[in-house]
């Protein structure tokens, strides 16, 4: 996998040198610093995923992000010196092939298109910190995918469009490369005019003894109201739960740009059911109801400042949860002297 | 592994064959003039729709990037948002006029 990975970056390095002249590579992702206060243990979380992205002509490209994490804890949790680890991990490299607008093929490592959280809500997007308890749900073991995919618009029209995503996974254990040995698909409709869109995935996961996971969702932003609904099921032999989330800008309508609107709310419930532990499932071992309500403020220049206060309610004790941090989002030219 | 293989291959092909059946979303959306400028104009605006309705839901315009920019991100996004190649191309006339 490794050598197979090598081979596609190779094939990045030399393909930008070659296309240079026609297509610029993107350097984009994120900054983050982010402090935690979980159960009365405080940990720090300094992050950086940059994501580069090179055309290489109207058909073909190559796109990357990597995910470099420390964390950094009291020794005895809410006790103790401050110890740092820091991890690195690559949550995709993958080479697309565009057909068209109904077929794209990608070829790599991948995010695991299981319901929308994985695939749409990196760091800078994500209205909490926290990702959901149903995350690893159809998701296992990375979140990302070792093999091929095929994804596009099934069909479009006016007032409604079908998307869908399809693929297979080899088994992975090479170290900040792992992936699960598993297939499974994704299809959503999406009514464009309404905002609306509602979809189903599937995962069956082929080791450990194969088990299938199954999930849905829904998103809503209606056109009009600065108002932003997700929310998704998931379920698995370990355990089902769902989360609902709400976020509004504090603005009349989504046109309205001051320092008011830039004050964003939101909210999220979450329940979660245990089922019979399963291995490399991470999920909690006792059913957990949670909420959280955070306010972020997006700053000019593509700065978020976001804070946050979820409780959770377990057999297996309650918890408050604070979060603070701030992102920085950036995007520029990967090649000199192409800005303009 | 290989019958997994083979159900996607398979899929591949329905799915490519969906491209029969689908048809543009322009006549519905958009009207059609004779002037070039009122065209562009028409398309800036049908642009800005399909920003609003796509990317609008992540993310919000951005500040300054160069026409080649815009390009590469909506091929990134074209992969990630599943955009169809006629959204790519109006958004790309809004953004990038």
């Amino acid at each position: 996998m490794r050598r197979a990975l090598g081979t596609l970056l190779g094939l990045l390095c030399g393909a930008c040198g070659i296309y240079a002249q026609s297509d610029v590579p993107i350097l984009s992702g994120a900054l983050a610093f982010i402090g935690s206060k979980t159960g009365g243990a405080p940990s720090f979380q300094p992050i950086i995923a940059p994501v580069l992205v090179a055309p290489l002509g109207d058909h073909w490209l190559v796109e990357s992000r990597a995910n470099v994490q420390g964390f950094i804890s009291r020794e005895n949790g809410t006790s103790g010196p401050y110890n740092g680890q820091f991890f690195a991990s690559l949550d995709y490299l993958q080479v697309d092939y565009i057909a068209n607008s109904h077929v794209t093929v990608s070829v790599g490592r991948f995010l695991t298109p299981f319901n929308i959280y994985n695939e749409r809500f990196p760091l800078w997007i994500a209205n909490l910190v926290d990702t959901p308890i149903i995350y690893t749900i159809g998701t296992r073991t990375s979140g990302s995918s070792n093999g091929g995919m095929v994804r596009g618009v099934a069909v479009a029209r006016a007032n409604w469009i079908l998307n869908y995503a399809a693929y297979a996974s080899a088994l992975t254990t090479t170290e900040n490369l792992q992936s699960g040995r598993a297939a499974g698909g994704r299809a959503g409709l999406f009514l464009p005019h309404e905002g609306i869109e509602l979809g189903a995935s599937y995962q069956r996961f082929l080791q450990s003894g194969d088990y299938n996971a199954a999930g849905s969702y829904v998103t809503w932003q209606p056109p009009q109201i600065p108002l932003d609904v997700r929310a998704e099921y998931a379920h698995s032999p370990g355990g089902q739960g769902y989360w609902l989330e709400g976020a509004f800008h504090l603005a009349r309508s989504r046109d309205t740009i001051s320092w008011v609107s830039r004050l964003q709310v939101v909210g999220r419930v979450q329940q979660y059911f245990k089922g019979k532990p399963t291995p490399e499932d991470l999920l909690p071992s006792a059913d957990v109801n949670q909420f959280d309500f955070g306010l972020n403020y997006y700053l000019p220049h593509n700065v978020r400042i976001n804070g946050s206060y979820g409780r959770a309610y377990s057999s297996a004790g309650n918890s408050n949860i604070w979060n603070f941090g701030i992102t920085y989002r950036f995007l520029f030219p990967a090649w000199p002297g192409e800005h303009k | 592994m290989k019958p997994l293989f083979s159900v996607l291959f398979v899929i591949f092909l329905l799915v490519g064959s969906l491209k029969v059946l689908a048809v543009p979303q322009t006549p519905a959306r958009g009207q059609k003039t004779s002037k070039a400028a009122a065209d562009k104009k028409n398309d800036g605006e049908e642009g800005e729709n399909r920003f609003r309705e796509n990317c609008g839901r992540c993310h919000n315009p951005p500040d300054s990037l160069s026409p080649r920019e815009v390009k590469a991100v909506l091929q990134h996004m074209r992969v990630r948002a599943m955009l169809s190649a006629e959204d790519e191309q109006l958004i790309l006339k809004y953004l990038a006029p």
